[in-house]
């Protein structure tokens, strides 16, 4: 028999309880039934058989004590009665167990929801075959330091063919189209994927087939489905695979529907892959630079490290080949980092800051526990006069703790699912692998694991403390023995500052971070803006005067709808994501100087974009109509005109730039700085060349207005619709909302932090407080004395208030050490505001002293107001 | 009778209630007698040591009990050997035949 059937076996028979004694006493009374009737048959009369058989038997009683200690049931009842027992006491203190039950559960909720966004992001392996084998490989540009670059065809297939650490290698591509299937025109976002990419990640196709070598080598004209994409447009139709779809204006058959469950990896570029299509090297795509995401599948047995170096070697070997790879080398990244790595110090961060609120939680909640026991100190000493063991003592101590935390276990296990599906609501949109958080039974567990863990933690605490004061109450006059402060007190009074200290201040970083954060003069006015992009198709892209008029003709429109004041063109509006960049030289200058070549984001834009965006001009003038022929000019910005021409006048210079085989531009004007990523990139210096001069079929149509820029997006809609049909108008959004969007994740850690730090705050209060006004409570006598002996109400209160602040400061001293630590690991995160600021420190851990100096004057007024007299009359 | 052997006993009782229990299941009272007859009425089980003794052997699984009733009609419980039992009940043997031949060459010498 096994201990668990066993113990099955004790508890069922303790369950049944009368039945089993029942049991017992009819075996018993048979037993003796048999015996007489025996001695009846030898011839002895039946009283004096009885009487004999009786005697011989001995006590009954005192067998059947016996006998129920055979049974191995008592561990099994005694624990049931110490259980009735925890039930008692923790139904007189209600508001005690009520409070310490609740601070259990929002520990324990808190710790695990975050907990289940973390591991859910973060630690649960990617959704594909054999997951750990997956890396990104990236170009490493090594003069300036970026380690994460979009990769060459030509390198691609170089790494692709001679490489011998991996399985398998795929290259992607992003690639918007335009859908037109029915009558509304639909912007969809796909990719262009080598061949064998998703064989790489271990997806087979639900229906139809996935790409084949054909398909990449011939002509393009194949379409694999997402599911999601292909149950939304297409309602689930398994007739699709076959079917021919119009794509931007060319048709393209449908060749499979890939399964429900396939994740496309999110990182780079890459966000949303509704729909793909083949990619294969050209020699046209061969010349156009680097663009491509690469992926690819360690073979078995093959360390990162090994792939690393051998792909060292190899980039080494590709720069010395061909003078474009001069400078390059090449980076190789597990796919979970990738896909992760810029949410991951973040979520960390939040999930040390719920630890640390669990741990106040515990600390509470050891406190609550203790202000019961106190209380209960006389009964604990009566228990162990008239008998009850050290041992029994101490389980029964250890079963209130475990009662209490089951139930708070128990509640703060309901509320996982409501605290989850908030996090989820307020979770910033560009986290990834937000589908792959779940509660399961993996969370489940270690979330119980841990929340035993806290159980045990508080239950010594409970148990080590009700022993040693059944021991040293007197219960003949009702006092405690000791007359030192409680060491035990003090220690948790210290704790719960320095874990509120160090959330506080990661709190209030986070805050002034966020705050200098939106701050940041963006070097544009957003208000009043809304974008939306256009891209366009059919015969009006043939020449570069139809596109150009096309686009006049779209915003003379815009511009007479009501509440419109201005509206511009550019190729990718602030905060829209990266556009082309390119080297730009001046040809004065000798070669070799410093100021000769800058890296330049080039951005077109329209005669009106300025004047939109309200992005001042600081010299010369922007573009005007005249610009469509002579000189091409290029506006600057103040940083671009600084990097080249410092403390010179620009206007009129001439400018080499890297674009359409190399092009020379005058400069006509400079304007601001602009924030064009985000307010965390510093700006970098800007070429704006002229869309009339250089026309393309995709634009960004920015639009200023009076009130709600919202309102006027339907108007624009129907004002395209009325010129090209089948083009539809995406990344439709205002300029305040993408704004927003750049600073989600910054505005969820700090809403997250506050919220921890200010629930943190309340418990280390009410912690804080507890302890120290029993504790004044409990020296009420002393004062008595003092007041008694000629002490004045100042001089006790200033000695309590001393006592009070000397364990605050161990705590601040401590709390500081830990938020130090805390602020330095959470640096990447901190905008404007550096990891020491004193400024936080001082707020928070004044905030505490304070809290702990009224927490004492609070009861030690009280114990003023009462009389010496009575307060030495009641001790 | 040597009923006031009980140290001799004590050690041996699991021993004996096995051995009573190895040809069919038994309810308490046909099991004292059982080994008073298998020992020709040397050996006897005081009833007060019986009961706590079957306790402990059904509480490591050795025995196990059944509610049946008695030709009387009372209901009683009938023990059986289980399996466990039955490998127990060997090594039990093997360890008072150890026992009992380094007596007897004590005893010999």
């Amino acid at each position: 028999m096994t201990a668990v059937t066993r113990w099955m076996r004790r508890i069922l028979l303790v369950v049944r309880g009368r039945s089993v004694e029942q049991s017992m006493d009819d075996e018993l009374r048979y037993h003796i039934e048999c015996e007489v009737a025996e001695r009846v048959n030898a011839g002895q009369p039946p009283a004096a058989a009885r009487l004999a058989a009786l005697r011989d038997f001995g006590g009954l009683e005192s067998v059947k004590e016996e006998a129920r200690d055979a049974r191995g049931t008592r561990r099994v009842e005694d624990f049931l009665g110490d259980l009735r027992n925890a039930v008692r006491v923790l139904r007189r203190n209600g508001g005690v167990t009520t409070a310490a039950v609740l601070t259990f559960a929002l520990g324990i909720g808190a710790a695990g929801a975050i907990f289940c966004v973390v591991y859910g992001v973060l630690l649960r392996p990617l959704p594909y075959k054999d997951p750990g084998r997956l890396v990104a490989v990236w170009e490493h540009n090594i003069p300036r330091n970026r380690d994460r670059n979009v990769v060459s065809v030509a390198n691609f297939e170089a790494w692709r063919d001679r490489n011998q650490v991996f399985e398998g290698m795929a290259a992607l591509v992003p690639r918007p189209v335009t859908l037109v299937d029915g009558d509304i025109p639909e912007r969809v976002m796909g990719a262009e994927v080598s061949a064998g990419y998703f064989r790489l990640l271990g997806v087979t196709p639900f229906l139809g087939r996935d790409f084949n070598a054909e398909d990449a080598a011939a002509d393009r004209d194949t379409v694999v489905l997402s599911h999601g994409f292909w149950m939304r447009r297409f309602g689930g139709d398994p007739s699709v695979v076959g079917r021919r779809l119009q794509v931007s204006g060319k048709p393209h058959t449908v060749a499979g529907v890939m399964p429900a469950s396939f994740e496309p990896p999110r990182f780079g570029w890459l966000v949303v892959q509704d729909l793909w299509f083949p990619f294969a090297g050209t020699p046209e795509n061969r010349a156009w630079g680097r663009f491509l995401l690469v992926v690819a599948r360690l073979r078995p047995h093959t360390s990162l490290e090994n792939a690393r170096a051998e792909m060292a070697v190899l980039g080494q070997q590709l720069a010395g080949e061909s003078p474009a790879n001069k400078g390059w080398g090449i980076t190789v990244v597990s796919l979970a980092e990738q896909i992760t790595g810029d949410v991951r110090t973040a979520l960390v961060i939040v999930l040390a800051a719920a630890g640390l609120l669990f741990v106040i939680a515990v600390t509470n909640v050891a406190t609550l526990m203790l202000s019961l026991l106190r209380r209960r100190a006389q009964e604990l000493a009566t228990r162990r006069a008239i008998g009850a063991s050290d041992r029994r003592l101490f389980w029964q101590l250890w079963t209130e703790s475990g009662l209490l935390g089951a139930c708070g276990t128990a509640v703060g296990f309901m509320t996982l699912i409501p605290g989850v599906r908030v996090l989820l609501s307020l979770a910033p949109p560009d986290v990834p692998r937000l589908e792959s958080i779940r509660l399961d039974a993996p969370i489940l567990a270690a979330v119980a694991a841990i929340a035993c863990l806290a159980i045990a933690v508080f239950g010594a605490v409970a148990a080590a403390f009700g022993r040693s004061a059944a021991v040293s109450f007197r219960p003949l006059t009702g006092s405690d023995a000791r007359t030192s402060p409680r060491a035990g007190g003090a220690t948790l009074v210290a704790a719960e500052i320095a874990v509120a200290l160090a959330l506080g201040v990661m709190a209030t970083l986070m805050v002034r971070s966020f705050a200098s954060l939106r701050a940041v003069d963006l070097g544009f006015a957003t208000d009043g803006v809304v974008a939306a992009r256009v891209s366009l198709v059919g015969p009006r892209t043939e020449s570069p005067a139809s596109l150009h008029a096309f686009f006049e003709t779209l915003l003379e429109r815009v511009r007479t709808l009501p509440g419109v004041q201005s509206a511009g063109l550019i190729s990718t509006r602030p905060f829209g994501g990266l556009g082309p960049a390119t080297e730009a030289s001046d040809p004065m200058q000798p070669e070799g100087t410093a100021t000769r070549s800058a890296v330049a984001d080039i951005r077109w834009v329209d005669t009106t974009l300025f004047q939109t965006l309200r992005i001042p001009v600081l010299r010369g003038r922007t573009f005007d109509s005249t610009e469509a022929s002579g000189t091409p000019h290029v506006v600057i910005s103040e940083s671009m005109a600084d990097a080249l021409w410092p403390q010179q006048n620009p206007l009129g210079r001439r400018l080499h730039l890297d674009l359409y085989n190399g092009i020379t531009v005058e400069v006509l004007g400079i304007v601001r700085d602009v924030y064009l990523m985000d307010p965390r990139t510093p700006v970098r210096p800007v070429a704006y060349l002229s869309d009339a001069r250089f026309p393309s079929e995709t634009r960004d149509v920015v639009v200023r207005v009076n009130g709600d820029p919202g309102a006027v997006v339907p108007f624009l809609r129907s004002v395209l619709a009325a010129l090209e049909p089948d083009v539809p108008l995406f990344q439709v959004t205002t300029m305040p909302d993408l704004v927003d969007r750049t600073v989600a994740s910054d505005r969820f850690t700090t809403f997250l932090l506050s919220a921890f730090a200010g629930v943190a705050l309340l418990l280390g209060g009410v912690g804080v407080f507890g302890v120290i006004s029993s504790d004044v409570a409990r020296r009420r006598k002393e004062i008595g004395i003092r007041m008694a002996l000629g002490a004045t109400a100042s001089t006790v209160v200033l000695m309590m208030v001393k006592q009070a602040l000397l364990r605050a400061s161990i705590g601040v001293g401590c709390g500081g050490a830990l938020a130090l630590v805390a602020a330095y690991s959470m640096r990447s995160l901190l905008f404007g505001v550096p990891p020491t600021d004193p400024l936080s420190f001082l707020l928070v851990a004044t905030a505490l002293l304070s809290l702990a100096t009224v927490a004492t004057l609070v009861p030690a007024a009280q114990a003023l107001r009462s009389s010496p007299v009575t307060s030495l009359r009641e001790g | 009778m040597l009923s006031h052997l009980p140290d001799l006993l004590q050690g041996t009782l699991d021993l004996l209630i096995l051995k009573s229990l190895a040809p069919a299941p038994l309810h308490g009272w046909a099991i004292s007698k059982r080994i008073q007859q298998m020992s020709s009425d040397v050996l006897t089980v005081n009833q007060g040591s019986l009961y706590p003794a079957l306790y402990r052997l059904e509480d490591r699984g050795w025995i196990a009990s059944k509610p049946a009733l008695s030709p009387e009609g009372r209901r009683i419980k009938v023990y059986r050997l289980t399996a466990a039992g039955r490998r127990q009940l060997s090594h039990e043997i093997d360890a008072w035949r150890h026992f009992a031949r380094a007596v007897d060459q004590l005893v010999a010498t």
